[in-house]
């Protein structure tokens, strides 16, 4: 089975971060992925996204029309790539900086204030990890073991951020779970 | 298996560190600048000649220059870019000199963007400088054959004495994939009976391509092409996918060619005896098997990412064995699996009514 995703933002809102940190997290579950990262030529501010595919099999088409899940962590984005989720494929949105509107009624939409749950972890960096926990908790079964060391390889230069991303991917994890 | 997260460019950079490239000479441009970022941390660190040029032409004259003392030379650029190292490349052939000249390719003609494309398999294959040359080119189609290729493509430009092009696309160079940095298989290779190392206790040596001895020049451009008959002979490379029995074969190189295994396997399931050729070495090109294969076959579609410059390769190879067709676009958006359908349906639709 092969599952596709876009992630997108603008920049410093951490979009490549969990992108990558998703894409590893597959790896090391033993899958086959892809991973392509699309930004404009600023680094702070512009748009941002990327595309991460994942597969039992070998990927061939590495990116697609349409995708299985889209995070959109601003209104931008969440404009720009509604098109791009698969029927009764999902996207998943920033409702602290995009307004809840549902323009196509053929897809699954999760409004979540990121920004402000993020806010209440004490880091407003930590948002998009709460979107990647909510992410994984609609994918996949991921192992605990598996989240912690993909968080641990992309962090290792800033080992003070890690603890407080990983307690934010369990905030979005069992966000649905609450709701 | 020790696998990680890997870009294509990274790969590249690291494969190159791991088979010992000691100089490399570039100019940043997207979308292969990381090899340059990630090899102007690593080599000064470990002591090792890391020069950011004033230019592409500075830079690939300066892995002229050092590969003629025997040091294992890479430099990277893209499309338009390597459009000004051809006269160096043209030198470099002349000259004998192994140098590994890597091409992320983007859009072009002119400056083009920074798409993605496979506009350069000419000015790769054909090459762009003066006078009687080849090159070899490998296309990698995954991050790991960018590791495996470059390994290649330093021991290829050792063994033959000759520049190497390593034909990578920006979609190749900017994506991550898992990728295993394996240990480089070749051999080395003794360059100490012609590397300018200073003359102490030895008759001095010469590198130049300025022959005025008519003679000598005609026997000069006869070595050099006996050496590319011994390339054509022992380095053609490719991939078969499903062959065995295909009446449809597809064509494709690099990226590209991995779309095209998907379409194979859409008309496989559709009962169509379908099958992939990819030629890993661009030249020498593998006209050989390529003609072998299309005595069985029916039609033959060549996918590239351009406007159709593997094509007359293909048809070289083909020649009136089978019908030739073409899918194409030049530059951006990769082609899409139901673009290619859309377009090879047209081409199989009267042979065959299953699709």
């Amino acid at each position: 089975m092969i599952r596709n995703f876009i992630i997108s933002g603008s920049g410093g809102q951490g979009v490549l971060s969990i992108g990558t940190i998703l894409a590893n997290i597959f790896m090391l579950s033993d899958k086959f992925v892809s991973f392509i990262p699309c930004y404009g030529a600023e680094m702070r501010g512009g748009a941002v996204n990327c595309e991460i595919n994942a597969s039992d099999e070998e990927l061939l088409c590495i990116q697609n029309k349409e995708v299985d899940i889209v995070v959109a962590l601003n209104q931008t984005s969440f404009d720009k790539f509604i098109s791009k989720v698969k029927k009764n494929g999902t996207i998943i949105v920033n409702s602290s900086l995009a307004k809840i509107n549902k323009t196509r009624d053929d897809i699954k939409y999760i409004f979540a204030p990121l920004t402000q749950e993020a806010l209440k972890l004490g880091n407003i960096k930590t948002a998009n990890s709460i979107a990647l926990g909510i992410l994984s908790k609609i994918t996949d079964n991921f192992s605990i073991e598996n989240v912690k060391k993909a968080y641990e390889k992309i962090l290792k230069d800033k080992k003070d951020l890690i603890q407080k991303n990983i307690e934010a991917y369990f905030v979005g994890y069992n966000y649905i779970q609450e709701r | 298996m020790n696998k990680e997260l890997l870009k294509g460019n990274i790969a590249i950079a690291k494969a190159a560190l791991n088979c010992g490239c000691n100089c490399y000479f570039g100019y940043p441009i997207t979308p292969q600048t990381e090899i340059g970022e990630y090899l102007s941390k690593q080599m000064p660190a470990n002591k090792l000649a890391y020069v950011c040029a004033e230019s592409e032409i500075a830079a690939i004259n300066m892995a002229l220059g050092a590969a003629s003392t025997g040091a294992k030379v890479m430099t990277s650029s893209s499309s338009c870019a390597v459009s000004l190292m051809q006269e160096a490349i043209s030198y470099a052939s002349s000259d004998e000199l192994p140098i590994v000249i890597v091409n992320v390719m983007r859009a072009g003609p002119g400056q083009g963007y920074i798409f993605p494309s496979q506009g350069d398999y000419n000015q790769a294959t054909i090459g762009g400088g003066n006078g009687d040359y080849k090159t070899i080119v490998l296309s990698p189609s995954s991050v790991q054959e960018c590791i495996d290729l470059t390994y290649r493509a330093f021991y290829l430009a050792q063994k033959y004495r000759t520049p190497v092009i390593l034909l990578a696309d920006g979609l190749l160079g900017q994506m991550a994939e898992a990728a295993e940095l394996t240990e480089n298989p070749y051999p080395e290779i003794d360059n100490s009976n012609w590397r300018l190392d200073g003359a102490k206790n030895r008759p001095s040596r010469e590198i130049h391509s300025l022959e005025p001895d008519q003679n000598k020049l005609n026997r000069h451009i006869v070595k050099l092409y006996q050496k590319y008959s011994a390339i054509e002979q022992n380095e053609c490379d490719y991939e078969e996918y499903k062959t065995q029995d295909a009446e449809v074969i597809i064509t494709a190189f690099g990226t590209m060619a991995r779309y095209a295994k998907a379409l194979c396997n859409h008309y496989r399931n559709k009962g169509v005896k379908i099958g992939l050729f990819r030629p890993k070495t661009l030249y020498p090109f593998p006209y050989k098997r390529l003609n072998e294969l299309s005595q069985k076959a029916k039609i033959v579609i060549d996918i590239e990412m351009n406007m159709g410059q593997m094509l007359k390769d293909v048809r070289l190879a083909v020649l009136s064995n089978a019908q030739v067709a073409f899918i194409g676009k030049p530059v951006g958006d990769w082609l899409r699996e139901e673009e290619m359908i859309n377009a090879a349906n047209n081409i199989l639709k009267e042979r065959y009514a299953s699709i």
